[in-house]
Parts: structure tokens; C-alpha cells; sequence
């Protein structure tokens, strides 16, 4: 058979047992959010003793607003920035833009395929492609399962909106390409594998950090701005089910630019082990 | 550069920060030549092929193929280009037949020559069928030989291209080689095997730290280089003062002697050789090994070239 899109086909294909052991992760994951919700009650778990969380545990509900992790959109949106979820979002970044440009260079494999008539931009977009539709399906599942479990409970269908789901989902697209575009830069600049991983995760971990601490102290909360955790809100999304364009826009355009940074570097870069 | 020149490299400099991987490098290819490139490891003959093929940018100097920049104008170059690696690396959870159909797909072109490449080379539909992770070097290598070859190139580039290929095969990559050139194409052919250099290449440049030390044809390369004198000595004293000759770094096995003498020397280092107890005495042209073994010894200013 043709490959239409070889080099996006190459990308999928050597990592399709990883992906699809990440798409069965992060599905177990989700429903075991969803079951866990269902059958504890939110006011169980801070409010029986009259105490209620502290601020900045509004960081492990998704919420930048009012939205407390002991509440149903909370408890879900908690699923959405869960460190499981973050791990898996990030390896699939990681991995992914990684095989955009640095692990070809490393394994030297890139001298195969840029003595064939196809551009740099081609092996970018392609290698993005790739990557985009990874996140697409990783998020595609999780959305899909918390919004099977509001749809199957009268409980939770009672506090969320199944659009605030989707608009959760939507959020957790544009968080990953919010990562994803600078992590693809690195790799356009690179030829170590090692430093797109770590680099990735550094975005992810120190970004969640960030916006932890800045929610936890009043005199660091300016840092939230820089912080891609301020502006993916699932929390709130669940919670209120309304698109926030401002992050939204903030997300991709993130995304966008390191996208555009990673092909005019490229583009300079010399293409060998 | 000439009209007919499938490769023009005029003044090529490539360095990486403070290392300089060739410097002030020309060379020209004409068009249905099989052109040798030797040096040994780090001469610069790897950094300038990937110069050659729009891996690398040069730092400066002029570059091109088939009249082409091989950077600026890269999709229009690589239809006609055929490439092997020094260090060909594949994706060892492919398959052979999923390799070769990946890098057909990404050259665009007809395959017409992929069956009888992989029939001349032996590699069977059942090799074909498995993992190249679970291949022997000897068969990725023939792998490579048929991507590089399989769109029937105008310029085949091969680096190192004979790595761990048995006897028979390599008879049928030179069969390969000589059919090509026979049909017009051109073949570049960098190589630290001296006997595949001069058994299938008509010229050869010469690299060594980064610089052009000659480009010469084989013939001319061996014809101007050492001569290799072998004498006898009939008194059994072993190893003794060779006069003048003993600059000719001479190897003393026993009685014998070696030396390397370059040509005009010779009839000089003789007369004086001869007045030594000398039982037997034999003068052979040195092959292009010793040729180029006298060339890395003796550093060279300015690149020769003969026409």
C-alpha cells in the first residue's frame, strides 16, 4: 500500500504500541475518576469536619475561579490535571516530538530521509501532524469517558453540563499543543532525543509548580500568568460548561509559536548525526 | 566549472564551531564517471558528501550538483539522486519490503530496477518479509545499496558502500557499478577500501585533515608514486647502513630489505644499493595502497591534479 504521508505514517506506526497502551492508561484512568466520584460524596471528604480545602488546592481541581476540588466538576476536573494524566499527556508530547526531528538525527536515520525530494517543512508538518492527532485521541478518551460517566450518573449529570465536558476536552487539546509546540521547537533545534523528553517534561512539571505555588502564595501569584496550568481550567469548564477564550487563545497561540519557532529553525539547522 | 560537470565543488569549507571538517576543497565530477574519494577516518570525506546531498551547509564555497544547489534547490535535486550512507541506519521494527516501499513513497518515483536489485544482491522475499533489526550488517547493507539504486538515479552516492559485503556480492555491486557508468550515470564512491577504489573508480581525490591532497586518476596516482625495491643480502649479516637509501624508511626482515622509493629517486638509491653485497634485487610498482600511504606521510601544499 501507498503512505500517502509517509513520514507522519513512520512517526504513528514505530510508536503504535505505546500509544495504544497510553489510550487504554489514560481510559482506566478517567473511568476510575468518574467511578470514584460517583460514589463518594463530595462533602464526605473536606466538609464533614466543617473545614474546606485550602486555596491552592483549587490547582488539582483544574480551576483558577471558584471552583473547590470537593465538588463534583472539582473531583472531575481533578481527573484532568491528575499527575497520571499530566505523565501521559507528556509522554506522548515528549515522544512524539522527539521523532519530529531530533531521534532521526540521533539514529542517524535522517540522512535516509532528507536526501529524498520532500522539504523540511514537509517532515515538520507531517511529524506534527503526528503528534496532533496522538493528543487529539489521548484527549478524545478521556473526554469521552468523563462524558460517558456524566451521562450514565443522574449525580454528576446534575452538577456538570456534558458541554462543560467537551469544553474540558477542548482545553486539554489546546494544554497539550500548548506543550507541544515548544517541545517541537527543541526538536527542531537538537539532535538528542533525551533533551525534547526533558525539556517536556520540564515544561510540564515546573509549569504545574508554578501555578501551584503561586496560587498557595499571594506574593508569587503574578507567576500564575506564566503557568500553562492557569489557563487549562478544566474546573471551571466542568463546572460552569462555558468556552474561556482568553486561555483558550493563550493555549494555542503558545502552541502556534513554538510550532512556527521549531520550522524556522529547522530550516537553518544542519541535518546530520 | 565545466559544462559537463555532474559535481562542482569549488573552495568548500564546512566547519562545525571551532572544528573544521574540510577546508578549501574542490573537486569535479564529470558526468559518467566513477569518481573515488579516499581518506581515512575524519579526512572530511563523510562532511563533504552530506555537503554534496543538502545535509550539511557549507560554511563557504561553492557547491553543486547537476548544476543545482543542493540545499536551495533540494526537491529538484533529489529526484536524480541516489544515496548510501557510511553509516546506513534503518528502523529496525520495519520490515525490508516496508523500508524500501517507505523510501520509494518518499522519493515519488517509479521503482523499476527494486526486484532485480534484491534478486542480483540475494535478498529474498522471505529476508524481505523480516524485521531489518534482525538483519546481519552484510544485509543492510545490501538493503541500502538497493534504496540508493532502485529509482535508477542520474548520481548514485555511496559512502563506504562494500561494508560487510561477502566476495560474490560485492562482484555483483562492481557488475552494478560498471553498469551504471555504462549507462551514463554518474558514481561518487568514498571508500577507505583501496583495492575497491582502484578496481572500480577511473579517478580519485585524496583527503587528509580536512584538505585536498590530489585528485589524480588511479593509473597516474600509482604511475607517479613510491616504487616498492625489495633486496637480498647474500652475507647473512642482517640489517646494515643503507646510505643514502636509508631515508626510504627501509623495513629489514633478516637478510631482506623493503623500501618505498618514489620514482625519479630510484635509479639513484640503486647505484648506491649496489655496491652492497646484494644477492637479489626486485623493483614493482607500489599499489595504490602504498601510493596512498606515501601521500598521507608526506604532506602536500598544494593539491595536484592532472587532467
Amino acid at each position: 500500500m501507498k503512505h500517502r504521508y509517509p513520514l507522519l505514517w513512520l512517526a504513528l506506526h514505530r510508536r503504535r504500541r505505546m500509544l495504544v497502551a497510553l489510550l487504554i492508561g489514560m481510559a482506566v484512568f478517567e473511568t476510575l475518576i468518574v467511578v470514584i466520584t460517583v460514589t463518594v460524596s463530595p462533602q464526605e471528604i473536606f466538609a464533614g469536619g466543617g473545614r474546606q480545602p485550602p486555596g491552592a488546592f483549587k490547582a488539582f481541581s483544574g480551576s483558577t475561579g471558584d471552583v473547590s476540588i470537593a465538588s463534583y466538576p472539582g473531583l472531575l476536573g481533578g481527573g484532568l490535571v491528575h499527575p497520571f494524566w499530566i505523565a501521559l499527556q507528556l509522554t506522548v508530547i515528549g515522544s512524539l516530538a522527539a521523532a519530529a526531528v531530533a531521534a532521526d538525527v540521533e539514529s542517524g536515520t535522517i540522512e535516509l530521509l532528507m536526501v529524498r525530494p520532500i522539504s523540511r517543512n514537509r517532515l515538520l508538518a507531517e511529524r506534527t501532524a503526528a503528534l496532533a492527532l496522538a493528543s487529539v485521541a489521548l484527549n478524545a478518551v478521556a473526554t469521552a469517558v468523563v462524558a460517558i460517566g456524566v451521562v450514565l450518573s443522574p449525580r454528576l449529570h446534575q452538577a456538570v453540563s456534558l458541554s462543560g465536558v467537551f469544553v474540558a476536552g477542548l482545553l486539554g487539546l489546546a494544554f497539550t499543543l500548548c506543550l507541544a509546540g515548544p517541545a517541537l521547537a527543541v526538536s527542531a533545534a537538537t539532535s538528542r532525543r533525551a533533551y525534547v523528553i526533558g525539556a517536556t517534561i520540564s515544561f510540564g512539571a515546573v509549569g504545574f509548580a508554578v501555578n501551584f505555588v503561586a496560587l498557595a502564595w499571594s506574593k508569587a501569584a503574578g507567576l500564575r500568568f506564566v503557568s500553562p496550568f492557569h489557563y487549562y481550567t478544566p474546573g471551571d469548564a466542568l463546572a460552569h460548561g462555558t468556552i474561556p477564550w482568553g486561555s483558550l487563545a493563550v493555549l494555542t497561540a503558545v502552541g502556534a509559536l513554538g510550532t512556527a519557532a521549531a520550522f524556522r529553525l529547522l530550516a537553518r539547522r544542519d541535518l546530520a548525526p | 566549472m565545466s559544462d559537463s560537470a555532474v559535481i562542482d565543488v569549488g573552495a568548500l569549507t564546512k566547519r562545525y564551531g571551532p572544528t573544521v571538517g574540510v577546508e578549501e576543497l574542490d573537486i569535479s565530477v564529470a558526468a559518467g564517471e566513477v569518481f573515488g574519494f579516499l581518506g581515512p577516518n575524519g579526512a572530511g570525506k563523510t562532511t563533504t558528501i552530506r555537503c554534496l546531498v543538502g545535509l550539511l551547509r557549507p560554511t563557504s564555497g561553492r557547491v553543486r550538483v547537476l548544476g543545482l544547489d543542493p540545499v536551495a534547490d533540494h526537491r529538484r535535486l533529489a529526484p536524480s539522486l541516489g544515496y548510501l550512507p557510511g553509516e546506513l541506519r534503518l528502523y529496525p521494527e520495519l520490515t525490508g519490503e516496508q523500508t524500501l516501499r517507505l523510501l520509494a513513497d518518499l522519493q515519488g518515483a517509479p521503482t523499476p530496477r527494486r526486484a532485480e536489485l534484491c534478486e542480483r544482491l540475494g535478498l529474498s522475499a522471505a529476508d524481505l518479509r523480516r524485521a531489518v533489526g534482525e538483519y546481519s550488517r552484510g544485509m543492510k547493507q545490501k538493503l541500502g545499496l538497493v534504496q540508493a539504486l532502485q529509482h535508477d538515479p542520474a548520481l548514485v552516492v555511496l559512502d563506504e558502500p562494500s561494508e560487510g559485503l561477502d566476495p560474490l556480492v560485492q562482484e555483483t555491486f562492481f557488475a552494478l557499478l560498471t553498469e551504471a557508468t555504462a549507462a551514463g550515470r554518474t558514481v561518487l564512491l568514498s571508500s577507505h577500501v583501496l583495492p575497491e577504489v582502484q578496481r572500480a573508480c577511473g579517478r580519485v581525490a585524496i583527503v587528509r585533515a580536512g584538505r585536498l591532497v590530489t585528485v589524480q586518476s588511479v593509473a597516474a596516482l600509482r604511475e607517479a608514486r613510491a616504487r616498492r625495491v625489495r633486496l637480498t643480502f647474500a652475507d647473512g649479516a642482517g640489517p646494515r647502513p643503507l646510505g643514502a637509501a636509508d631515508a626510504w624508511s627501509p623495513h629489514w626482515r633478516g637478510d631482506r630489505v623493503e623500501l618505498l622509493i618514489p620514482p625519479r629517486e630510484v635509479v639513484g638509491a640503486l647505484r648506491g644499493l649496489l655496491s652492497l653485497p646484494v644477492e637479489d634485487l626486485t623493483v614493482e610498482e607500489a599499489g595504490l595502497e602504498e601510493a596512498f600511504l606515501d601521500l598521507y606521510r608526506t604532506p602536500t601544499e598544494q593539491p595536484e591534479e592532472d587532467s
